[in-house]
């Protein structure tokens, strides 16, 4: 059973690599960017049921202070690209410099 | 043997330390204060003094030696060794370079001190020293090695001296083009030199390669070997001494200042190819083929030369083409195994061809810079003095008796017949009546008559003492330097030829004294004749003769400047620049554009890589990271 | 048995959530049907006996951090042409599926290697509270001061970002 758990912890990981890889809107990049991260959460959680040890919970519960972090930052600076060049496309954002 | 001496190496360092200190003083304040002119000119003329008394000292020590083994030598450090060449910075005096050396240093330090007055005011007054001074010392490096390599030292370093002085006057583009000149033909007679050098070593090398070992081992060579060493090292000898067909730069090279013109293209550094033929005379001797190819190389040169020199407008290129013309003599009798007779007409000429080249130079420094002889005459009673001198001078180049050049052109003359050459000596005659014809003509024309240009002629003044007096004991030099190999026939006792005995390999020509008498007889009677014609054409006064024809051709110097430009010039010229085209823009550069372009493709492929995106950077990672997967799933069985 | 159905149940909203997320051309569309695979996946947790978690990924993750993504897409007012036209989308999804094939097949099987075991709920306080909280303050202290220190920094740089009138030029 645990099995099946890991096995969809895959599934929405290879999900959420394909959004980044493939899409150019600013926002289902940095939420398909999320889901990878509750994709390993949930290998997190399935595998501390596995081991009945529950480190595997507090690594869920860091990288989700880790991902509101980085939503704090990353929607900070979608702001200012926004306010920058009015665009919320990756491919606008290809010169390496300000 | 062989006597070692410390102060030998003294003669060449000497001049150099001169040139060192006074180029060193010069160029630290030449853009500041100036130091006085005083300085340098004490300083520059005291080593030519110097050497001088050195090789006086030279001298009596070789004359106090026993007539088998005067040669002092003096090997101050080894220079380098490769193999089996070993090469010491040695210097050797025997009789030849002795004498050599006498009047070397002797005349160099009378154009220094005439130089003085000459030079005055220049702007670079202490540069002109320096260069003179350090070509003393690479002419007597030249006079006093021991073996070919050290020569080859003096003799480029005097070709180098030669360039700087020629292209003195910088500022004037067609006297740089005339150093370049000069020093470019140099370099294919310097190639030769090299070449013969190198058969020379590879031949008998190996057992030493000085003069001394050369000579000892001179038996060991084969004839064919020998006659292409010969040839070789005349090849550099005729761009040294400028002889047919390497002779022109030395009339281009008068564009040097006067002093110069007298001290390297007259009285030393164009005599250095003779001085090499009588040095390598135990190489020269074995082959009289050569030596007949030298001799009429001479010869010619001297008739061809002696042409032009009878056209020429110009003071001082008609004394240039008389030094080419006497070197043709004198290569005639080096050419004709006479290897003391060569050298003494060295001996004789260093003295009345610096002597006229220095009162040339007065008569340019009175006219202010005017060269032209069309417009001077008349100048006998502006300088009197000057007039005197060159007169003695140019009796003396003209070979009347008793003059200095009478009797040792006479000697090489009397060689030729007495060989059995009559063509050389023919020729030898014809050349002796035009020598005197030119000299007399530029005499009558330059001091005789009336002035052609009063304003010059009522500014000429007599030059000052210190250009005076060299010139006047040059003409004593003229005059009674000639007494020194008095011929039997005078009841002499021909003491430089024995001096110069143990030196040379020379063979004597025995022959009767009417035979003697008959030279003499035709030298004088071409002497007469070539002034008598002189005078008729220029004595009372004549006007600049308009060329035509002929004379047109000789005054152009038979076109062989424009000659050697369409055979040699413009085809090197254009293969250089087809190389430079072609070979070098296509070949040669090809490869490097190849790597150059693979690398522009190689960059230009991967900037389509390099896209800016951070999306494709994505894609590239997990690409990377699916192909890795991939791997590992294959592996993971 | 139940439990099993559940999973399928939620695993299915969740693919399905994920689906609507990557496809969904508005981003307020991608962020809605996020919400639809987070509250699913918290029911999944919830099934693996983590309590604590699960009421962590409602109130943090889609309440929290979703709220934030939402209250951004409707701030910055996105009009239908400031959305990035995306012609080759299909095809980069193609090849994006592609590429991504390999990783998945790897990590499935090193999964397959991994032992399996039963999800029962498991009594004696396993994902609760006052047991993780055990973990957490024994012997997770220092990562969890980091991770607090890492908030404060990515606050203050937040602010500072966002507060700027204009990006420097």
């Amino acid at each position: 059973m645990i099995h099946d758990y890991l096995s969809l912890s895959i599934l929405l990981f290879c999900l959420g690599i394909l959004g980044v890889i493939s899409r150019r809107n600013v926002f289902t990049v940095f939420m398909s960017v999320e889901l990878m991260l509750n994709a390993a959460n949930l290998a997190f959680i399935a595998l501390a049921r596995l081991h009945e040890n529950m480190d595997g919970h507090v690594l869920a519960m860091l990288v989700m202070a880790v991902a509101a972090a980085e939503a704090a930052l990353a929607l900070a600076v979608v702001i200012l690209l926004h306010k920058h060049t009015g665009k919320v496309d990756t491919n606008v954002f290809s010169l390496l410099k300000g | 043997m062989a006597q070692n001496v410390s102060y030998l190496g003294m003669i060449p360092l000497l001049p150099l330390i001169g040139a060192a200190v006074v180029g060193i003083l010069h160029l630290a304040t030449c853009k500041k204060k100036r130091l006085p002119d005083q300085l340098y000119a004490v300083l520059a003329c005291s080593t030519p003094i110097l050497t001088f008394v050195l090789a006086v000292k030279v001298f009596f020590d070789l004359n106090g030696l026993p007539v088998d083994g005067r040669a002092l030598t003096h090997e101050v450090f080894t220079w380098f060794e490769v193999g089996e060449m070993n090469i010491s910075m040695g210097f050797l005096a025997d009789p030849l370079s002795s004498l050599m050396l006498l009047f070397v240093t002797f005349t160099a330090s009378l154009i220094h001190i005439y130089s003085i007055g000459y030079m005055a005011g220049d702007e670079s007054f202490a540069k002109f020293f320096a260069y003179l001074n350090l070509f003393l010392g690479s002419m007597l490096i030249l006079v006093l090695g021991n073996g070919p390599v050290v020569m080859f030292v003096g003799w480029e370093g005097v070709g180098l001296c030669s360039y700087l002085l020629i292209s003195y006057y910088s500022e004037d583009r067609s006297n740089v083009l005339a150093g370049n000149k000069a020093f470019i033909v140099n370099r294919i007679g310097d190639f030769g030199f090299v070449l013969g050098m190198a058969f020379l070593f590879w031949a008998i090398g190996d057992s030493g390669f000085d003069y001394i070992s050369l000579k000892t081992n001179a038996h060991m060579l084969a004839p064919a070997t020998v006659t292409l060493v010969c040839l070789l090292l005349f090849v550099g000898a005729t761009g040294k001494s400028a002889q047919i067909p390497l002779y022109v730069w030395l009339p281009d090279a008068m564009a040097g200042p006067t002093p110069v013109s007298a001290l390297i293209h007259a009285a030393t550094m164009v005599t250095a190819g003779v001085y090499m033929v009588a040095r390598f005379s135990f190489l020269y001797v074995h082959v009289p083929t050569v030596g007949l190819i030298v001799a009429w190389t001479g010869i010619l040169t001297a008739l061809v030369s002696a042409i032009y020199g009878m056209f020429q407008n110009d003071i001082k290129k008609v004394l240039a083409y008389s030094t080419v013309s006497q070197l043709g003599y004198m290569f005639a009798g080096v050419g004709l195994a006479a290897y003391s007779a060569g050298i003494f007409h060295v001996f004789t000429h260093a003295f009345f061809k610096a002597l006229l080249f220095l009162g040339a130079g007065s008569v340019i420094y009175a006219l202010h810079h005017e060269q032209n002889i069309w417009k001077m005459g008349g100048l006998k009673t502006k300088l009197p003095l000057t007039y005197k001198t060159m007169l003695i001078g140019s009796l003396a180049l003209a070979g009347c008796p008793p003059f200095s050049g009478f009797f040792s052109k006479d000697e090489i003359l009397y060689s030729a017949l007495a060989s059995g050459h009559t063509g050389i000596w023919v020729v030898g005659v014809l050349v002796a009546g035009m020598t005197a014809y030119y000299t007399f003509r530029m005499i009558f024309v330059v001091f005789h008559g009336s002035p052609r240009d009063a304003h010059a002629y009522e500014h000429a003044h007599e030059p000052p003492a210190v250009m005076t007096v060299p010139l006047v004991i040059l003409a004593i030099g003229a005059l009674f330097a000639g007494f020194l190999n008095l011929p039997s026939l005078f009841g002499g006792s021909q003491q430089v030829t024995h001096w110069l005995a143990p030196s040379l390999a020379e063979h004597a020509h025995e022959a009767s004294h009417s035979i003697e008498i008959i030279a003499i007889a035709a030298s004088v009677a071409a002497f007469a004749i070539g002034i008598f014609i002189a005078y008729r054409k220029f004595g009372k006064g004549a006007e600049e003769p308009v060329y035509s024809g002929f004379s047109s051709f000789a005054y152009h110097t038979f076109r062989i400047n424009e000659l050697y430009d369409v055979l040699f010039v413009r085809p090197y010229k254009a293969i250089g620049s087809a190389i430079g085209n072609l070979i070098d823009a296509h070949v040669t550069d090809g490869p490097v554009q190849l790597i150059v372009w693979f690398y522009r493709q190689f960059g230009s492929t991967f900037k389509l890589l390099q896209v800016g995106y951070v999306r494709v950077y994505a894609i590239y990672m997990i690409i990377g990271l699916s192909v890795m997967s991939y791997l590992l799933t294959q592996s993971f069985k | 048995m139940l439990s099993q159905w559940l999973f399928y149940a939620f695993a299915t909203v969740s693919v399905l959530g994920a689906l609507g997320l990557i496809l969904s051309r508005h981003p307020m569309n991608g962020a809605l049907w996020f919400v639809v695979t987070l509250v699913s996946l918290a029911g999944l947790y919830s099934l693996l006996s983590a309590s604590l978690l699960f009421a962590l990924q409602l109130i943090v993750y889609a309440g929290a951090i979703m709220s934030l993504i939402i209250f951004i897409i409707m701030f910055l007012n996105i009009q239908p042409a400031d959305i990035p036209d995306e012609k080759g989308k299909w095809a980069y999804l193609l090849g994006g599926c592609l590429a991504v094939i390999p990783i998945g097949l790897l990590l499935l099987k090193i999964v397959s290697s991994l032992p399996e075991g039963d999800v029962d709920i498991v009594g004696n306080g396993f994902g609760q509270v006052k047991s993780v909280g055990l973990v957490l303050f024994r012997d997770w202290l220092l990562p969890f001061e980091i991770v607090s220190i890492l908030l404060l920094v990515a606050l203050v740089g937040a602010v500072v970002l966002a507060g700027k009138k204009e990006m420097t030029q």
